[in-house]
């Protein structure tokens, strides 16, 4: 049994040294784990920020202004005004506003009548966040604006002393109270990037023996079909964990100052029975395709659906019906479940031990087909 | 450069590629798939929110209230909670995403006119999402409340409900949503993924098939041959830009039927745009290629440079100019915010050749520079 594990190790040690010899390959997997996911949290925030809006005022009055002045950072950036449809159109054609304020002339007449008037808000809604966020935003302000007119015609200082009947809506968002996006990012990418290698690097390690001849080597040696492959997806445990250590304790939480609510060895762990799982995959590919362009591809295809059907870019509730059945196949939908859940929720082994199952049945499952047809395959 | 002898490269490449079926499945299928996938995948649309609500109320106007949340098309109602301890196990677990409590003596106190507050618990997990149901639950309780002003001004002072309503909301806004009419996420994602799409599959296409050829050591064959440089590189490029194109026409195809996209531009422009647009995503991996000397190390760098600058500074999650000063020179340094205009600008603004020549000429710049740097960079010579 000593000799067994003495092999395995030894193996282990052969791919490590293997993959520290191609220094870009190196310096690739670094990158992902500590650029990328530095540059998905601070540069990508699906926000309004500094959004360049024109106004059209064509009332020019005190109101107008001051409806106006509310148009402030952080959420937009006012270039100025402009006189013509045709010049506010060309700018939006340009995309170089994204929405004019376009003011009536009897603006303020109106207000002061008490009678009700209308703004007209053209959105460029090519890009459906922006539209959402800008409309939601803009609507949110101009009640603002109707509250404070109010008030001042009826001559109330204090909103609080009207006497009616009114609901009061407290809101608290749970989890990440200021909606920080430098929390969800970082973290949903640092995920896609353990997938991804988890997925490529035991794919390329094998088929490269494969196509070398070196697996004749290893079959002659005295080694059964799982002391070849297990040492592969040691090797890529070692290198995807440390990766995740730098990430989780370096880039999201040194930098990005996301509290980690929950266990970090739970994590950890989490993360390795995930890592266990793809890595079955991958090796199910590998031992499917008979060069590396295949593999790749292959796994490139499977990548795909799998981030995206995970939920780990867009909730599950928001994608059409077929999508959600096929959710349950992603290991990615598992990890990232439990993945947020400890990281952001606190979320304890009670609560996630059965989707941690599935995921090792799941990769189990893999590991042992990919086995049959290596196997197979030697013989 | 002989004419010849591109043919011939070219020939060889595409018999290659003809001949490893596996493979030339993948490139014409993967592009298809992953424009399905994330084409109804990465939906921003946020509706049917699963919801619980929890009502220590059960009278006639707490019910009433609900009914504004639970009518809503935004909104999915999953039933009554009992208490806050089982909703929020349920938020735990992901199963809903918000939260509306409605405190005793809720009917009593808006009947005697006086305010009552509610509450709304939010998952902030998904950010945006999260920024867009909060504004969805202010919407739907600023109206509750406007209409409970109504009623009660009418019954109280006897005011018309129009002059009151003018008094309440004298200004409302009126949104018009210009190029993409009816907020429908696949118009704007779905449409922006073919410049996704048509960037990540071509460079992956051509890196995998130049270092193959270094892998395997048939590369020596081509040193040891009367073929110059750019007759290599030219050849070898031709069938990946064909296979690349065709792949464009039926994203473009899958757009227009299967997504439902508009086509309100020119289309000869489009199709020059894409034919400058292929040849950069091919001048990437190309130049990948070179770089490096394993097909894992081309596929996992040509991921690198595509997919995630693709998706993050391109614009198509984020517009260029809300980003701050790094990602917005990264984003001009890449030829994806390019495409994306002429993508957006030809299906939904009907953008002409006045409005994008300069996007193209920079993509026709982009590959010129990428093809270069790839002729030069290519040596003849085995680096000892």
């Amino acid at each position: 049994m000593r000799l067994w594990w003495l092999r395995v190790f030894a193996l282990t040690q052969k791919e490590l040294l293997q993959f520290s010899r191609d220094m870009i390959l190196v310096v690739a997997v670094a990158w992902f784990f500590i650029g990328e996911v530095y540059v998905a949290g601070s540069g990508v925030k699906m926000e309004l920020i500094n959004a360049p809006v024109v106004i059209m005022d064509h009332d020019r009055s005190e109101a107008s202004r001051d409806w106006a002045s509310q148009l402030k950072a952080p959420y937009y950036k006012v270039l100025g005004y402009v006189n013509s449809q045709q010049e506010a159109y060309d700018l939006l054609d340009k995309g170089e506003v994204i929405a004019i304020f376009d003011i009536p002339a009897d603006f303020e007449k109106r207000l002061l009548l008490g009678q009700k008037t209308s703004i007209q808000l053209e959105l460029d809604a090519s890009n459906i966040i922006i539209g959402n966020l800008a409309n939601s935003y803009s609507s949110l302000m101009n009640a603002e604006f109707n509250q404070k007119w109010m008030l001042k015609t009826m001559k109330i200082v204090d909103a609080e002393t009207i006497q009616a009947p009114m609901v009061e809506l407290r809101q608290k968002i749970y989890y990440n109270p200021e909606g920080k996006a430098t929390w969800f990012m970082p973290i949903s990418e640092m995920m896609t990037v353990i997938t991804l290698l988890a997925l490529f690097l035991p794919a390329a390690m094998i088929v490269r023996e494969k196509e070398r001849g070196t697996i004749e080597q290893l079959t002659v040696a005295p080694l059964t079909p799982f002391q070849i492959l297990f040492p592969k997806i040691l090797a890529v445990e070692i290198i995807i964990l440390l990766g995740v250590a730098v990430s989780v304790l370096g880039v999201v939480g040194a930098v990005f100052q996301v509290p980690f609510r929950g266990s970090l060895i739970l994590f950890f762990f989490v993360t390795m029975v995930y890592i266990y799982a793809v890595s079955g995959l991958g090796l199910f590919i590998a031992s499917v395709s008979r060069n590396l362009g295949q593999a790749l591809m292959v796994s490139f295809m499977v990548l795909m659906p799998m981030m995206l059907l995970s939920g780990a870019w867009t909730p599950k509730e928001a994608m059409p019906e077929f999508q959600q059945y096929l959710v349950v196949l992603s290991p990615l939908s598992y990890y990232i479940d439990m993945g947020y859940s400890i990281i952001l929720k606190g979320a304890t082994i009670q609560l996630i031990w059965w989707p941690l199952l599935q995921l090792f049945a799941l990769g189990s499952i893999l590991f042992w087909l990919g086995l049959i047809q290596f196997n197979r395959q030697l013989k | 450069m002989k004419w010849s002898r591109i043919k011939t490269i070219s020939t060889k490449e595409w018999l290659e590629i003809w001949r490893d079926k596996l493979y030339l499945a993948m490139a014409f299928l993967i592009p298809v798939i992953m424009m399905v996938v994330l084409g109804f995948g990465m939906s921003m649309d946020v509706e049917k929110i699963p919801f619980v609500a929890i009502d220590y109320d059960k009278t006639e106007q707490s019910r009433d209230y609900l009914h504004n949340f639970s009518d809503s098309r935004y909104f999915d109602y999953q039933g009554m909670a009992a208490n806050e301890k089982q909703a929020e196990s349920m938020m735990d677990q992901n199963k809903i995403r918000f939260i509306l409590i409605i405190p005793p003596g809720f009917q009593e106190k808006l009947q005697a006119g006086k305010k009552v507050q509610s509450q709304s618990l939010i998952d902030g997990l998904f950010t945006y999402q999260s920024k867009v149901v909060k504004g969805y639950v202010l919407a739907i309780n600023a109206n509750y409340n406007q209409q409970l002003l109504q009623n009660w001004f009418a019954k109280k002072q006897g005011m018309k409900p129009s002059d009151i309503s003018a008094m309440l909301s004298p200004v409302s806004l009126e949104t018009r949503y210009l190029y993409n009419e009816q907020m429908s996420s696949l118009w704007s994602t779905g449409s922006g993924m073919i410049m996704l799409v048509m960037l990540m599959a071509p460079a992956l296409l051509t890196a995998l098939g130049v270092v193959r050829e270094k892998e395997s050591g048939s590369i020596f064959n081509i040193y040891a041959s009367t073929v110059t440089r750019t007759e290599f590189i030219l050849g070898k490029l031709l069938p990946y830009i064909a296979i690349s194109f065709l792949n464009l026409l039926v994203l473009t195809w899958m757009a227009l039927v299967l997504f439902g996209v508009p086509f309100k531009g020119d289309p000869v422009l489009y199709l020059v745009a894409s034919v400058l647009f292929v040849s950069c995503a091919t001048g990437i991996g190309l130049f990948v290629s070179i770089l490096v000397k394993t097909q894992a190390s081309a596929a996992l760098i040509t991921l690198l440079g595509t997919m995630i600058p693709g998706m993050m500074f391109s614009g198509l999650l984020m517009p260029v100019s809300s980003m701050d000063t790094p990602a917005k020179i990264e984003a001009h340094l890449l030829p994806g915010m390019y495409e994306l205009n002429i993508v957006w600008g030809s299906f939904l603004k009907g953008q002409g050749w006045s409005d994008l020549w300069g996007n193209m000429a920079i993509l026709a710049l982009y590959s010129m520079v990428l093809w270069g740097l790839a002729i030069w960079k290519f040596k003849k010579r085995v680096a000892s």
